[in-house]
């Protein structure tokens, strides 16, 4: 297994938009997270201030993180398809692997991914909350750094279907993006009780638009669409279309020829 | 001898095209097996199904008496179509990818690059490579481990006359090894040259099986000339080991049994009183039988 993962890093440390694709991710995540919180208007109904402060810092800097998830997804994405265009998928499986191992080697990257963007999460998340304020809070509602590591592997996984259905990286980013999209137009058409659990809709709802207490305005909060389904049931959910993600992506690969 | 590989009753079709109908097949062990055939005719499908890259529709195989998994693809050095690497890694990178898969010690890298005279460009990426360096990475790739078996789909495409010199030269070296190697071609004369064994295969259909001179009716056919054809020609025909005797213009050509050579037809001759002008060699049209095969 560890054999599986030592090959897919042989194959992207020396890649270029590999390392330009998570250095994006490392710059821009803090410089962001910055921003916001520089954020100053008269009468807006937020409050930045506390902002950084633990345990408000893990609920934000994941909200704002999601945004660049959808980058790392697209490497995955970019990674996926690469193995089809070079034709080193089809010459692995001549080599002496098999299609089993592929779909491990992809899984085990991307959960490498979601650990190495959610550990970075951590040590940004624990900076700005230490240099902001005290230590106190630290170690409460860091679930959210868990949560972000799921929806990363959520959006990598919707990723590896569409990589291997496709097979074309532009063709597969452009569906990548659009399924989210394309989700929300069909959502709007579906009755609530129903549209919440598209699996698009419960993976970006793994990081809710933060709402922590003395944040936000009372009556802001209130005017909010409040999400009927909790963070634990969505978390489940979320959880068990992973895992049918990687079968559904088992059962095509093994299915098709290795072209 | 031992079967190295079976093949039984394999049919393949995309969507309405019948690429592989019931194809039975054995290949031995120190056999350099020949799949030939003209573009189209299930040469690669049979190669990508015996590598597990196709499912076949039906039938089975098995290597080595054993049910195909990955375990023997890793001990097989195969190249399939296409020279297939990541262009933006060296051939030293991307070789090592390959040790990795096939479980085989990295040290081999540097061996497999010597054999086919890409050592200097080790560290060049693939993509800078020409179409020839990129084929001879792809073979150097099918010798890392130093597999018993070897599957060559087209090994010398895109190469020109002194690369294919070379890697038939490697191709008989490793014959002389005793490995058995698989080698699918549209080119009668490589197969002709490199191989002890061969299937012709047309439309999917296998054609004809064996040993190459059988096949192909690779016998030497010796041409003798003299003053008077019809006394020769009866001559001939009371000598021992003698037959097909035709006239060609001013010639007549026979054929001559295993262990008889032409020494033996010049002094036959002589002992019955005929001298003969001229007596010359000539291998028989491997092309015209070829296509005799296929028609």
């Amino acid at each position: 297994m560890l054999d599986l993962l030592k090959i897919e890093y042989k194959k992207i440390i020396p890649y270029t938009t590999f390392w330009v694709i998570f250095g994006l991710f490392f710059v821009f995540t803090p410089i962001v997270f910055y921003g916001v919180g520089q954020f100053k208007i008269e009468g807006f109904p937020i409050d930045f201030s506390t902002m950084y402060n633990f345990p408000n810092v893990w609920n934000n800097i994941t909200y704002i993180a999601s945004w660049f998830n959808l980058l790392i997804g697209m490497l995955f994405v970019i990674l996926t398809c690469n193995e089809f265009n070079f034709k080193t998928f089809r010459q692995h499986i001549i080599d002496g692997h098999s299609k089993t191992d592929f779909i491990i080697a992809k899984i085990l990257l991307m959960t490498s991914f979601a650990i190495f963007s959610t550990l970075y999460l951590f040590i940004i998340g624990a900076l700005f909350g230490f240099i902001s304020g005290g230590s106190e809070g630290f170690a409460s509602d860091n679930k959210y750094l868990f949560i972000y590591f799921i929806q990363s592997l959520g959006y990598m996984s919707v990723g590896l279907i569409i990589a291997i259905l496709i097979r074309s990286s532009a063709m597969s980013i452009i569906t990548f993006i659009c399924s989210i999209l394309a989700e929300s137009i069909i959502r709007a058409l579906i009755p609530d009780a129903i549209d919440q659990y598209f699996p698009m809709k419960i993976i970006s709802n793994l990081t809710p638009f933060p709402t922590p207490d003395g944040m936000i305005a009372e009556q802001m909060k209130n005017s909010m669409i409040q999400e009927t389904m909790s963070l634990n049931t969505t978390l489940i959910i979320a959880v068990v279309y992973i895992f049918i993600f990687w079968g559904i992506s088992y059962f095509i690969l093994t299915k098709k020829d290795a072209k | 001898m031992t079967a190295v590989l079976n093949i039984n009753g394999i049919s393949k079709s995309y969507g309405k095209v019948q690429a592989l109908n019931n194809l039975v097949l054995q290949i031995n062990q120190g056999e350099i097996f020949g799949i030939l055939g003209p573009n189209g005719s299930g040469k690669t499908t049979t190669l990508g199904i015996i590598l597990s890259v196709l499912n076949a529709d039906s039938g089975s195989f098995s290597w080595n008496g054993k049910e195909p998994s990955k375990y023997d693809r890793k001990k097989i050095g195969a190249l399939l179509e296409t020279p297939n690497f990541y262009p933006y890694l060296t051939a030293r990178q991307n070789l090592s990818i390959v040790c990795k898969i096939k479980e085989v010690n990295e040290s081999e890298v540097d061996r497999v690059l010597s054999i086919v005279d890409l050592i200097n460009r080790a560290n060049s990426k693939f993509k800078t490579f020409s179409l020839g360096m990129k084929q001879r990475l792809a073979i150097a790739s099918t010798l890392l481990g130093n597999p018993d078996i070897l599957v060559l789909d087209e090994p010398t495409n895109g190469l020109d006359p002194q690369g294919i010199a070379e890697i038939r030269a490697i191709i008989l070296d490793l014959a002389s090894e005793g490995k058995t190697i698989i080698m699918a071609s549209h080119i009668l004369d490589e197969v002709e040259k490199v191989c002890t064994h061969v299937a012709v295969l047309k439309l999917g259909n296998l054609l004809t099986t064996g040993p190459i001179q059988s096949v192909l009716n690779n016998q030497e056919q010796i041409f003798v000339v003299s003053d008077n054809l019809d006394i020769l020609k009866l001559t001939l025909s009371q000598i021992d080991g003698v037959s097909n005797i035709t006239q060609l213009g001013e010639k007549v050509s026979v054929m001559l049994a295993e262990g008889k050579d032409s020494a033996y037809l010049n002094k036959s001759l002589f002992d019955k009183g005929i001298i003969a002008s001229e007596i010359g060699i000539q291998k028989s049209d491997l092309e015209a039988n070829f296509l005799e095969i296929i028609k």
